[in-house]
């Protein structure tokens, strides 16, 4: 906070701190009155061009604000009957309002807004008066100005919070693009493997025949020819395979389906069940699927297989004995499609289960998950109106209930 | 060498890629084909194995783990990893852990996978015809010197203090003061910053490991590529691959492994062999003209430890 150390020159009082955080850049230097001044004279000072700014002038006494004194007041004695001779040669001590609100330069615009709001009565008829750190007289600060000053902040503030949430935005994002593409890595990598090897082998063996059959006496043998048999048989499977392989990622990439598209999910969960299968194969974990007969649903078919990918993902994960089982059923009810995934794996706590949702929470070692996938998993079922359930427990497993509406309550907006 | 055919192991859980490999190498070696990576060590236990080849991803048991348990129990026989991908963590772990002769993908290149065997199939010939290794205990305490290689003084720093100080460790900023050092002194182990995939250090790293075998590297990098890595491995023969900054433990894990290595190659010539690398893919990797001077310098010195 920035705060002047000496009691400022009054004229100088506004220049002596150029901070526009407290009352210095406020206040106003406006000749003091002494107490012992007629109320006429004091008339006379209120009219006076030089203060036609102020609602209300300082009295103060050995420079210390002992009241202040009002337009409004004056004029109130001026109007009544008689009341300039009543009064006026009174000493403006007497008529005084003697609490008038003071404030030290160093008060922060917001406590000021606050004191004023609650000192000041409707309409406002008192301007506020300023004192030095250590209470002496500097000046006069407007009410009006005070709360320009308010809004100003407020203003900028405003444009500092849009700023900020702009580049929360952008690096929202880009989160949710690095969690796609690490996702999407994962399953690159899976796939290059399971293609790389039928691959392997395919080629391999066609090399094998072509050399062969330049070769008449390894022909001409018949535990040649059988071998080579086999050899074009496995050829053809691995052929197959990669096929299958490339299919499946051609289906499930397919990002640029609109939301309204209707997709069977059991259509959905087959493809997903495929894509994870390396994973899935890998650690032998036994895959029980109860598919439920269950009408289309409008949705946006891509982004329900991130949601099954990342559900199953998370089940393979979890697992980490040599009996992994994942459940995936899926049934229709009361105009809802549900998905349920369950695995006999680790668990999730109690406490990290209210989490799990949450962007950024993640139990995976840093740099192995972005803490992004279950938080985008529920975004996604939300934006289809739907709704996500979990149910853990340490040791036993985790179960994962996704419900999707049949049909899109209103029209997506995007 | 004799003249019976090398055993050669091969381990993979795809039984297609087993049956096109027995084919593959039926007439050129004693093969052994199993889809279990258990299995593949237990016959490394009973028998002698030349070479083992082996993919990377498998259930139950991953490659790595396998050259490694061959590698404890068979230390001539030869280990080759074959793989349709691997990982940043898997490539180096075969270095570090599998002290892998060669890096091979899937799908193969027939004859290349035919070569490479072979070579390692003479090499585990001759080092099983060699006198036996010596027990590491029996290895003299390396009185030997170290060279790092790096812009900073980091890593010496480090590496000073994770030795012995009967070890003497040059230090050199650049890859010329480097190649200076190295012609003028016995180096037995070199630690070396790498900070770009295609720059000379990354063939100088290559290039010294055809003059001097026994020469051991420690590569220390950023770059977390496994191309990088494999090319290091399979023309570069580096012993240790750590990303910076390097895990202290593993360094100095590293260093000691690497002094007791030298001595080894030092001890028994024949084991050299192992250390044979593949002549550079990548035109890109050849070596600028500038340090021209400081290889002839090099290659004439008589420091070179050579095989014999």
């Amino acid at each position: 906070m920035n705060t002047i150390s000496q009691p400022a020159p009054r004229t100088d009082a506004a220049a002596a701190t150029s901070s526009a955080a407290d009352l210095a850049h406020l206040v106003q230097p406006a000749a003091a009155i002494a107490p012992d001044v007629h109320v006429l004279d004091v008339g006379e000072r209120i009219l006076d061009a030089a203060n036609a700014r102020f609602l209300s002038l300082p009295i103060v006494a050995r420079g210390l604000p002992v009241g202040a004194i009002s337009r409004s007041e004056l004029m109130r004695i001026y109007l009544m009957p008689y009341g300039r001779e009543l009064y006026g040669r009174r000493p403006i001590s007497a008529m005084m309002s003697r609490r008038p609100l003071v404030l030290r330069i160093d008060t922060p615009i917001d406590e000021a807004a606050r004191a004023i709001a609650a000192h000041i009565r409707n309409p406002i008829t008192e301007d506020f008066i300023v004192t030095s750190r250590d209470g002496h007289y500097l000046g006069v600060g407007a009410v009006l100005d005070v709360l320009r000053a308010v809004e100003d902040k407020l203003t900028r503030h405003g444009a500092e919070l849009e700023r900020a949430h702009a580049r929360l935005k952008a690096s929202q994002l880009q989160l949710v693009q690095s969690e796609k593409m690490a996702s999407l890595g994962q399953m690159v990598a899976g796939l290059v493997h399971e293609i790389n090897t039928p691959l392997g082998y395919v080629r391999n063996n066609v090399e094998m025949t072509r050399d062969a059959m330049n070769d008449p006496t390894a022909l001409a043998d018949a535990d040649t020819r059988e071998d080579l048999a086999t050899l074009l048989d496995d050829t053809l499977h691995g052929i197959g395979e990669i096929g299958e392989l490339v299919g499946n990622l051609k289906d499930f990439s397919r990002l640029d389906q609109a939301r309204s598209d209707r997709a069977n999910v059991n259509v959905l969960v087959d493809g997903a069940l495929r894509i994870v299968q390396h994973l899935v194969r890998k650690r032998g974990i036994e895959i029980v699927r109860h598919a439920g007969e269950i009408p289309d649903i409008e949705c946006s078919p891509a982004q329900i297989n991130q949601v099954l990918l990342n559900l199953l993902s998370n089940a393979v994960q979890a697992i980490e004995h040599d009996k992994g089982r994942i459940t995936v059923r899926t049934q229709a009810l009361d105009g809802r499609v549900l998905v349920l995934v369950e695995d006999n794996g680790k668990g999730i706590t109690e406490e990290n289960l209210s989490r799990i949702f949450d962007p950024f929470f993640t139990t995976k070692p840093v740099g192995q998950g972005t803490g992004l996938g279950l938080a985008i998993a529920h975004q996604i079922i939300e934006q289809h109106g739907g709704l996500v359930r979990v149910a853990s427990k340490r040791g036993t497993g985790t179960r994962f209930l996704v419900a999707l509406p049949i049909a899109q309550p209103k029209v997506p907006t995007r | 060498m004799s003249n019976a055919l090398p055993t050669v192991l091969f381990v993979d859980d795809e039984e297609r890629i087993v049956r096109s490999l027995r084919m593959l190498f039926r007439g050129r070696a004693e093969v052994l084909a199993t889809t279990s990576g258990r299995q593949a060590i237990e016959w490394v236990r009973q028998r002698r194995v030349h070479v083992v080849v082996s993919d990377q991803r498998m259930p139950e048991v991953t490659g790595v783990e396998v050259l490694r348990a061959v590698a404890q129990h068979s230390p001539a026989t030869m280990r080759i990893l074959l793989t349709g991908y691997a990982d940043l963590d898997a490539v180096t772990a075969s270095v570090n852990d599998g002290e892998i002769f060669r890096f091979v993908e899937k799908p193969w290149d027939a004859q290349h996978l035919i070569g490479v065997v072979a070579e390692a199939a003479a090499i585990a010939e001759r080092e099983f015809a060699a006198p036996a290794r010596p027990a590491l205990r029996a290895v003299e305490p390396p009185a030997a010197k170290m060279l790092v290689l790096e812009s900073d003084g980091a890593i010496a720093a480090q590496v000073h203090e994770l030795l012995p100080s009967a070890i003497t460790i040059r230090h050199a900023t650049s890859l010329e003061a480097a190649l200076d050092v190295l012609a003028d002194e016995d180096i037995a182990v070199m630690v070396a910053e790498l900070t770009s995939a295609h720059g000379d250090v990354a063939a100088s790293l290559k290039e010294l490991k055809r003059i001097r075998p026994a020469l051991l590297a420690i590569v220390i990098s950023p770059l977390r590529d496994s191309r990088v890595v494999i090319s290091l491995i399979n023309e570069g023969q580096i012993f240790r691959f750590l990303l910076q900054p390097p895990v202290r433990e593993l360094l100095r894990r590293g260093l000691i492994a690497a002094l007791e290595r030298h001595a080894e190659l030092r001890s028994v010539a024949e084991l050299q062999h192992r250390h044979t690398v593949e002549p550079s893919r990548e035109p890109n990797t050849t070596l600028s003209g500038r340090l021209a001077r400081y290889w002839q310098r090099l290659r004439g010195s008589a420091l070179g430890v050579r095989a014999g």
